[in-house]
C-alpha cells in the first residue's frame, strides 16, 4: 500500500474492477475474439461505472445547532418579501440578459435557509485598536480565516454561511471572507462593498508565490534623494580641464558601449528569469469566480477607490491585473449589477454606483446620487425606464436589517489571530511564518526566510522578529551566506545596546563583531564599536571633551604559565597602539586644540596633531618621547628639552615654553594611563555584554503587561483568589438556607441512602408538618383577633358604663385606643385571609420540591 | 591696614617684589625648576599674591595681562588704580586696607568676586561695569545709609553679600531691606536666606520696590527704545538715506536761509510752502525707500559674494590638507624604510626618491594655490563689475529723484517771484490791504532788492540739495572703493602670500626633518 497514495475511496473503485477484471483474465488467454468482445463489452460496462465523486453538496449536511437564534432558522415577513422580490430581480435580469451569468442573490445559509446576500453582512465595530483602520482589518481577517476554495472554480457557491460562523470555525470561502471583511469595514466607516467576479488562478487560489513578499518590498521603496549642488552666482569656477576632449569623449562612449552591454545582458537574463516563474497557462482563465471587497473613496479620507483581496489581506488599485472582471456588488444597503464591459479586465470600469447606465440597481432607494440622463439617449433604456417605473411603485421597500448576530470576537482569539496561532506563507523566494504573540517561548513573531531559488532550497537569510521580550530584541537577522548575525534592540537595555553584529561560529569575545548603542542613552556618548580580534575602534557622538574616534591596536597575548581556566581579564591582550580623534573644541586656539592625539604604547612615544587653523593647510605637530620613570607611580617625571619635537605651523610664532611643554608631557602621562584604563573597562563591557546576551538568551523571558490580565501570572493568581473567596461566600450562603428535610432525616438518624418506606414516611411527615403548621399559624391568628375583640368589646362596656361621668382626656383616650385596637383587628383579619389563601400555595410548593428532590425522587 | 603709627615705611610694588612673589607661587618641583631655568613671564601669571606687603599705592601690575586672582590684602592701599590692564581679573580681594571710594574698576569687566572687607567706604558707586558680579564683600566699612543697597539691585548675578560690621547694620530694618532690595540674594553675612525671611522681606517693602521696578522698566524701555532708533538709524545711514523720511530736509533748506521768514510773509506763499514741503517730503521719501531697498540689496550681494569666496576656499583647503595626509602616510612608511635599510647605495636612492615626492607636493600645493588665486581673481572681478553697476544704478536713481526735487525748488522759486514782483507792484500802488512786516517792507523797495533776495533764498535752497547729493554719491563710492580695496588685499594678497609662506614652511619642514634623520643614520 505503500506506493499508492489516493485516498481510500480509490481504493475501494480498485478492488471493484479487480473484481471484475479477475473474471476476464481466464477468457482473455483462452478465446481472443470472444475474450475482445467480452473486454469491448467490459469496457463499455466500465465505462459506464464512473466514478462519482461525493457531489460537492449542493446542500451540504446540515447540523442546524438549536443555540442558534431564530433569524437563522427562517425568514421573518419583510425578507420573505424582499426574497420575493430577489426572485423578480432575478427572472428578469435572466430574461434580458440571457448570455449572462447568473446572479448570486439568495444563497442558503448554515441552517438551510435562503438568505439575501445584503442582509448577510452585519456592520460591527470591534473593540480592538488594530482593526480601526482597513490594512489591519485585512491582515486580521486573512490571517484568522483559513481559506476554503471553491469548488468547482467556476461557479457561485451554494451557500454562504453567516460570518459569526466563520469567526467561530476559522474557515470559509472567499464570499464568506469578503463579507466578514465587508462587515468591519462597514463597521469602521468605510464605503465598503462585497464584489463578485472573476480573477486569475493564482488570486482565487491565494497563491502568492509569484509576488514579492511585502516584508521586502517595504525596504526596495526608501529612494535615495539626491542633493544637487546649487551654483550661486559668486561660484568660482571649476578648474580649467586639460585634458584632451577627444580621448575623453572615446572613452566615454567606450564606457557607453560597456554599461549597454550590461544592460542588456541583465535584461535578457530578468526576461529569461521572468519566463522561467511564469504560471502555467491557465485553461479556466476569465472564468474562475472570485469574491473580494471594494472600498470606495470618500468616507474615513480614503482619497482613491481601490480594492482589499481577503484572503491576502493586500490592498490593490482598482486597475491591477489580477482582477478580470466584476458581475455584481453588493452591500447591507443596496444589490448593484454590473452594466460596463469588463473584457479589459477592472481597469476601465466606472464605480459611479449612482449611474445606472453602468451599475443596475435593485432597491430604488439608493442613498447614491442618481445621474441625470438626457432623454435623447435614451434609446436603448427603455426597458430599464419600465423597471425604474415598477421600483417606484414599491418605493416603500427597505433593506430588512442583517439576520445575522453581533460579530464577537474575544480577546484570546484575537491575539491568537491564525488558527493555533501558527500561519505560514510562500512567497517568491521567500517563506513567512506568522506566530501569534507569546505562543513560542522565545517571543517570535515573524520569521521570514529568504532563498536563492524558487525550490526555497538555498537559504541566504533569515529575519526573526521578537516581541515582549525582556531582553528588548526585536529581529534578529541571520546572514546563512556570510554567517553573519545582526541582532536590533529596542531601547530600555542595561548598556544601552542597539544592534549587535557578529559571527555565528564566535560568539565569545574578542573576535569580529560590531555593536552599536544608542549614544544619547549613554554617560559616554558611545555609538559604535567595531571588533577584530586585534583591533578595536569606538566612535562617539556629543562628548564633552570631544573625542569622537578611538582607535586601539592590540599585539597577541603573551603566553603564561598560567593554568588555562584564568579569566581572560588577567592576562589582558598587551595593548601596542591607541589613537584618539577629537573635534575641535572652539575655545582653544587651533594650534592648542589637539587633533589627533596617538600613544604608541609600545614605542614609549605620543604623538599630538592639532587642529588646522582658519584657511591653513598644515597643522601642527608635537612628539614626545616619554621619560624614562613615566610608569613608576608618583615619582617626579624628569625632562630634557631634547624629548619633544615639533613642527609649527605658523614659523613666526614665539615657541612655546619649556614649562607649558612639560605641563603637557605630565597631563599626557596622565591621559594615558586613564586612556588604557577606559580601554580595559571597553573590553569589560563587551565580555559583560556577551555574558548577559548569553543568560538572556538561555531564559528568553518574556515581559507581560501588568494590565494583561491573561498572561500576568500576578495578576491572574489575584484574580483567582478573589474568585474562589467569591466562591466560598457564596456556599456559605447556600447553606445558611435551611435544607427543610434536615429534622426528619435526623430523626431516622441520617441514613445514606433512604428505603422507599423512609421516604414515602419521610414526605408524608413532611407534609402532615407542614400542614400542621400552617393550621397552627391560622390558629395563632384567630386567637390574636379574638383575643384583640375581647378586650375591645370589654373597653366598649366600660365606657358605656361611665360614659356619663367621664373626663374629657379619658373619653379621649378611648376613642384612640378604639381605633388602635380596631385597626390592629382589621391587620389580623387580613393577614389570615391571606394566610388562608397562600397556605394551598405553599402546600403544593412542598408538594413539588418534594417531588423534585434528589433523594427523595429515585423512589416516586 | 590700618595703623595708628606709620613706623613702617611704605612698600613699593617693584620688580623685584613681583619676581619674588611669582616665584614663590610658581610651579614645585621638575616644573619649578625648568621654570627658574628660563625665567617666568608676568604674562603668563595667573595668581599673584601680594598681601602684608605694606604697600600703598597699587602699581607696575600692567605686565600681568593674563592674571585671573589678585590678592592684595593686609596692606595700605588708599585707592583702587592701576588695574585698568587687568582685563581678565575674576577675583580681586582689596581687604583690610584704607580705601575710601570705590573706583578705578571700570576695566575690569569679567570680576566675579570682588572682597573691599575692612575699609573705609562710605557709598557704593563707580561698580557699573561689573555685571559679572557673583560675590560682594564690604562688610566693616563705613557705610551709613541703607539707600546704597538700591546700588546693588543692577547685578543681576549677586549671590552672595557680606555686608556686616557698617553703620547702618544698627538699624533693625537692616536685613529685611538688604534682603528685599537685592533680589538675587542668597546668602547674606555668610548665611542662607531662608522662605519666610524672603517673604516678609518682601512684604514689608513691597510698595517700594513695586516703585522701584516700575522705574527700572520705565528705564529699560527706554533704553531699549532707544537702542532700536540708534540701530535703524545707523541702518539708513549705511544706506546713505538718512533723515530722507520726513521733512528734515526741507526744513533745513529754510533754516539756513535768512531770506525765507521774511519771504514767507508775502502773500499767498504760506499756501505755497505746504504743497512745496509736501511733494518734496513725497520725494524724499522716495529716495529713504529706494535707498534702504538697494542697500538691502547690496548687502545681501556682498554676503553671497563671501559666501562663495568662503565655499572655495574650503574646498581647496580640503584638497590640499588631504594632499598633505597622504603625504605623511608616505614620509611615515619612507622614514620606516630608512631605519630598515643598510645598503648606503639604497638608501641614497630611497631619499633622492622621497626628496622628489617632497618637491612634487610642493608642486601639487603651489599649483592649488594658483588655481585658487586665478579663481578668485575672476570671482573678485565679476563681483567688482556687478556692484560697480548697482551703485551707478542707485546713484543714476538718486539723481533723478533729486532733481525732481531740484524741479520743484525752480518751480517754487518762480512762483514766489511772481508773487514778490505783484505785491512790489502793489505796495508801490499802495494796494496793499493787510500789514505788512516791517522786515519784508525794507525789502520791497525795488525790483532788484526783492529779485536778489528771492533768488539767494533759492540759491540757498538749491546748494542745500546739492549738497545732500553729494553726499549720497560720494558715500556709495566711497563705500564701494573701500570694500574693494579691502577684498583685494584680504582676499588676493594677503590670503595668498599666507598661503605661500605656510607651504613653503612646511616644505622646509620636511626637508629639515629628513636631514636630522639622514645626519642620524649616517652616525
Amino acid at each position: 500500500m505503500e506506493d499508492i497514495d489516493e485516498g481510500p475511496s480509490i481504493v475501494v473503485e480498485t478492488g471493484s474492477v479487480d473484481l471484475q477484471g479477475g473474471g476476464d483474465d481466464d477468457t482473455q488467454s483462452a478465446v481472443p475474439s470472444e475474450a475482445l468482445a467480452a473486454v469491448e463489452e467490459l469496457k463499455e460496462e466500465l465505462d459506464q461505472i464512473t466514478v462519482e465523486p461525493p457531489k460537492v453538496d449542493l446542500i451540504p449536511i446540515i447540523q442546524v445547532d438549536e443555540n442558534l437564534p431564530s433569524s437563522y432558522k427562517e425568514n421573518n415577513n419583510k425578507e420573505k418579501l424582499v426574497l420575493q422580490y430577489a426572485e423578480n430581480f432575478r427572472r428578469q435580469y435572466v430574461h434580458l440578459y440571457r448570455d449572462r451569468k447568473p446572479l448570486l442573490l439568495c444563497p442558503l445559509n448554515e441552517c438551510g435557509v435562503e438568505k439575501f446576500v445584503c442582509t448577510t453582512i452585519r456592520p460591527t465595530l470591534l473593540r480592538y485598536n488594530e482593526l480601526y483602520d482597513y490594512d489591519g482589518c485585512a491582515e486580521f481577517v486573512s490571517d484568522y480565516v483559513t481559506f476554503d476554495p471553491l469548488v468547482p472554480p467556476i461557479e457561485l457557491p451554494k451557500t454562504m454561511v453567516s460570518p459569526t460562523k466563520v469567526l467561530k470555525t476559522q474557515r470559509g470561502n472567499c464570499f464568506e471572507i469578503s463579507t466578514l471583511l465587508c462587515s468591519l469595514l462597514l463597521g469602521t466607516g468605510y464605503d465598503a462593498y462585497v464584489v463578485c467576479g472573476y480573477a486569475t488562478r493564482e488570486t482565487t487560489l491565494c497563491d502568492e508565490a509569484r509576488e514579492i513578499c511585502p516584508l521586502l518590498k517595504m525596504k526596495n521603496e526608501i529612494k535615495k534623494e539626491e542633493q544637487k549642488k546649487e551654483v550661486k552666482k559668486y561660484s568660482v569656477k571649476p578648474p580649467k580641464d586639460l585634458r584632451s576632449k577627444f580621448i575623453l569623449k572615446q572613452e566615454a562612449r567606450e564606457v557607453e558601449a560597456q554599461r549597454k552591454e550590461e544592460e542588456k545582458r541583465r535584461k535578457e537574463e530578468e526576461l529569461r528569469q521572468e519566463e522561467l516563474e511564469k504560471p502555467p497557462q491557465d485553461e479556466l482563465f476569465g472564468l474562475r469566480v472570485h469574491s473580494w471587497v471594494l472600498v470606495l473613496a470618500g468616507k474615513r479620507e480614503v482619497p482613491e477607490n481601490f480594492f482589499i483581496e481577503p484572503l491576502t489581506g493586500n490592498a490593490f488599485p482598482t486597475g491591477n491585473d489580477s482582477f478580470l472582471g466584476i458581475e455584481s456588488l453588493w452591500n447591507n444597503n443596496n444589490y448593484w449589477v454590473n452594466m460596463q464591459d469588463c473584457s479589459n479586465g477592472c481597469k476601465d470600469l466606472i464605480f459611479d454606483l449612482g449611474d445606472c447606465t453602468r451599475w443596475e440597481y435593485m432597491f430604488p432607494n439608493n442613498e447614491k446620487p442618481v445621474l441625470e440622463i438626457p432623454e435623447l439617449e435614451m434609446d436603448g433604456l427603455d426597458l430599464e425606464d419600465d423597471e425604474d417605473d415598477e421600483k417606484e411603485e414599491e418605493k416603500n421597500l427597505d433593506m430588512p436589517t442583517s439576520w445575522v448576530d453581533a460579530l464577537e470576537l474575544s480577546l484570546t482569539d484575537f491575539q491568537s489571530r491564525c488558527p493555533q496561532g501558527k500561519k505560514t506563507l510562500l512567497y517568491k523566494r521567500a517563506k513567512l511564518e506568522k506566530f501569534a504573540h507569546y505562543l513560542l517561548r522565545d517571543g517570535m513573531v515573524t520569521r521570514l526566510s529568504i532563498y536563492h531559488d524558487r525550490e526555497l532550497k538555498d537559504l541566504i537569510q533569515v529575519k526573526e522578529w521578537f516581541s515582549h521580550r525582556k531582553d528588548m530584541l526585536d529581529l534578529r537577522v541571520h546572514n546563512h551566506r556570510t554567517g553573519i548575525v545582526t541582532e536590533y534592540y529596542k531601547e530600555g537595555r542595561q548598556r544601552h545596546l542597539k544592534e549587535h553584529l557578529y559571527k555565528a561560529g564566535s560568539p565569545a569575545a574578542e573576535t569580529d563583531r560590531t555593536m552599536i548603542f544608542f549614544h544619547h542613552a549613554r554617560v559616554d556618548g558611545l555609538v559604535k564599536r567595531e571588533e577584530t580580534p586585534l583591533e578595536m575602534t569606538e566612535h562617539f557622538l556629543e562628548r564633552d571633551d570631544f573625542l569622537f574616534y578611538r582607535h586601539v591596536q592590540y599585539g597577541k597575548r603573551q603566553r603564561r604559565l598560567e593554568p588555562a581556566s584564568t579569566l581572560p581579564s588577567s592576562n589582558p591582550r598587551p595593548i601596542l597602539k591607541i589613537v584618539d580623534r577629537f573635534h575641535r573644541n572652539p575655545a582653544k586656539p587651533a594650534s592648542e586644540d589637539v587633533a589627533e592625539l596617538v600613544f604608541l604604547i609600545s614605542e614609549d612615544r605620543i604623538q599630538l596633531t592639532f587642529h588646522h587653523q582658519d584657511d591653513k593647510i598644515t597643522a601642527s605637530t608635537r612628539d614626545f618621547l616619554k621619560p624614562a620613570n613615566a610608569s613608576d607611580k608618583g615619582a617626579i617625571l624628569m625632562y630634557s628639552a631634547d624629548m619633544t619635537s615639533t613642527f609649527q605651523v605658523d614659523p613666526h610664532q614665539k615657541s612655546a615654553k619649556d614649562l607649558y611643554i612639560y605641563n603637557l608631557l605630565v597631563s599626557l602621562v596622565d591621559q594615558e594611563d586613564k586612556t588604557v584604563a577606559s580601554v580595559r573597562e571597553s573590553e569589560e563591557e563587551v565580555r559583560e555584554i556577551l555574558n548577559d546576551r548569553m543568560a538572556e538568551e538561555s531564559r528568553s523571558d518574556l515581559e507581560i503587561s501588568v494590565y494583561d490580565t491573561e498572561r500576568n501570572e500576578k495578576a491572574k493568581q489575584h484574580r483567582v483568589e478573589r474568585e474562589l473567596l467569591q466562591m466560598e461566600e457564596k456556599k456559605r450562603r447556600e447553606e445558611m438556607e435551611l435544607d427543610y428535610l434536615a429534622p426528619f432525616l435526623a430523626q431516622i438518624g441520617d441514613p445514606e441512602r433512604l428505603m422507599r418506606q423512609q421516604a414515602l414516611k419521610l414526605k408524608e411527615d413532611c407534609r402532615a408538618d407542614l400542614k400542621q403548621r400552617l393550621i397552627d399559624e391560622a390558629n395563632l391568628i384567630q386567637a390574636r383577633f379574638e383575643k384583640e375583640t375581647a378586650e375591645l368589646q370589654k373597653k366598649q362596656n366600660w365606657y358605656q358604663q361611665n360614659q356619663v361621668n367621664m373626663h374629657k382626656d379619658d373619653e379621649e383616650e378611648y376613642l384612640a385606643f378604639c381605633s388602635e385596637a380596631m385597626f390592629r383587628i382589621h391587620i389580623l383579619e387580613i393577614r389570615l385571609n391571606r394566610h388562608k389563601e397562600n397556605a394551598p400555595h405553599k402546600y403544593m410548593a412542598l408538594e413539588q420540591r418534594l417531588r423534585t428532590d434528589p433523594r427523595l425522587s429515585e423512589h416516586f | 591696614m590700618s595703623r595708628l603709627y606709620d613706623t613702617v615705611e611704605p612698600a613699593v610694588i617693584d620688580e623685584d617684589m613681583l619676581q619674588k612673589a611669582v616665584e614663590e607661587q610658581g610651579p614645585k618641583d621638575e616644573a619649578g625648576r625648568i621654570a627658574k631655568q628660563e625665567g617666568i613671564d608676568f604674562t603668563d601669571v595667573t595668581q599673584l599674591r601680594l598681601d602684608f606687603k605694606n604697600i600703598l599705592k597699587i602699581d607696575n601690575l600692567w605686565q600681568f595681562k593674563n592674571l585671573v586672582k589678585l590678592q592684595m590684602d593686609n596692606n595700605i592701599i588708599e585707592r583702587i588704580e592701576g588695574l585698568d590692564t587687568l582685563k581678565n581679573l575674576v577675583w580681586l580681594d582689596l581687604s583690610f586696607n584704607n580705601i575710601e571710594v570705590i573706583d578705578g574698576l571700570d576695566s575690569l569687566t569679567k570680576l566675579e568676586d570682588l572682597t573691599l572687607y575692612n575699609n573705609r567706604i562710605s557709598t557704593l558707586e563707580n561698580m557699573d561695569k561689573l555685571t559679572r558680579l557673583h560675590v560682594f564683600s564690604i562688610g566693616n566699612n563705613n557705610l551709613g545709609s541703607l539707600d546704597n543697597l538700591v546700588y546693588l539691585r543692577k547685578f543681576k548675578n549677586l549671590q552672595t553679600l557680606n555686608l556686616g560690621g557698617n553703620p547702618f547694620c544698627e538699624d533693625e530694618n537692616y536685613k529685611p531691606f538688604a534682603v528685599a532690595h537685592v533680589p538675587t540674594l542668597v546668602y547674606l553675612d555668610f548665611r542662607l536666606i531662608d522662605q519666610n525671611t524672603r517673604a516678609a522681606a518682601e512684604e514689608q517693602y513691597r510698595y517700594a520696590i513695586e516703585e522701584l521696578v516700575a522705574d527700572e522698566t520705565a528705564l529699560e524701555n527706554k533704553r531699549i527704545d532707544q537702542e532700536e532708533k540708534d540701530k535703524e538709524f545707523s541702518r539708513q545711514k549705511d544706506a546713505y538715506v538718512e533723515n530722507l523720511n520726513g521733512p528734515h530736509l526741507f526744513d533745513s533748506m529754510f533754516l539756513d536761509d535768512p531770506e525765507a521768514p521774511k519771504l514767507g510773509a508775502l502773500p499767498g506763499v504760506d499756501e505755497l510752502l505746504v504743497v512745496f514741503k509736501e511733494k518734496m517730503v513725497g520725494i524724499c521719501k522716495q529716495v529713504f525707500d529706494h535707498g534702504l531697498a538697494e542697500h538691502a540689496k547690496r548687502q545681501r550681494e556682498v554676503e553671497e559674494f563671501y559666501a562663495c569666496v568662503q565655499e572655495a576656499k574650503i574646498e581647496n583647503k580640503d584638497m590640499g590638507i588631504t594632499k598633505i595626509q597622504d603625504f605623511n602616510k608616505y614620509k611615515k612608511k619612507a622614514f620606516a624604510d630608512f631605519a630598515m635599510m643598510s645598503d648606503p647605495q639604497m638608501l641614497e636612492d630611497k631619499v633622492d626618491e622621497f626628496n622628489q615626492e617632497v618637491t612634487k607636493l610642493w608642486d601639487t600645493l603651489m599649483g592649488y594655490e594658483l588655481q585658487l588665486v586665478d579663481q578668485l581673481e575672476d570671482t573678485i572681478k565679476d563681483f567688482e563689475r556687478a556692484m560697480a553697476d548697482m551703485v551707478v544704478v542707485f546713484v543714476e536713481q538718486v539723481q533723478g529723484l533729486i532733481s525732481q526735487i531740484r524741479d520743484l525748488e525752480n518751480v517754487h522759486h518762480e512762483r514766489i517771484l511772481e508773487i514778490a514782483i505783484i505785491t512790489l507792484e502793489k505796495y508801490v500802488k499802495n494796494e496793499l490791504d493787510d500789514e505788512i512786516p516791517e522786515e519784508l517792507r525794507l525789502l520791497l523797495v525795488d525790483k532788484d532788492t526783492i529779485t536778489n533776495a528771492v533768488s539767494a533764498s533759492h540759491d540757498t535752497h538749491m546748494l542745500k540739495i546739492d549738497n545732500r547729493e553729494d553726499d549720497i554719491i560720494q558715500r556709495a563710492n566711497g563705500w564701494l572703493a573701500a570694500l574693494m580695496e579691502r577684498i583685494h588685499q584680504e582676499e588676493e594678497v594677503t590670503r595668498n602670500r599666507d598661503r605661500v609662506k605656510e607651504i613653503n614652511n612646511f616644505i622646509d619642514h620636511l626637508r629639515e626633518e629628513l636631514d636630522n634623520l639622514d645626519l642620524q643614520t649616517g652616525m
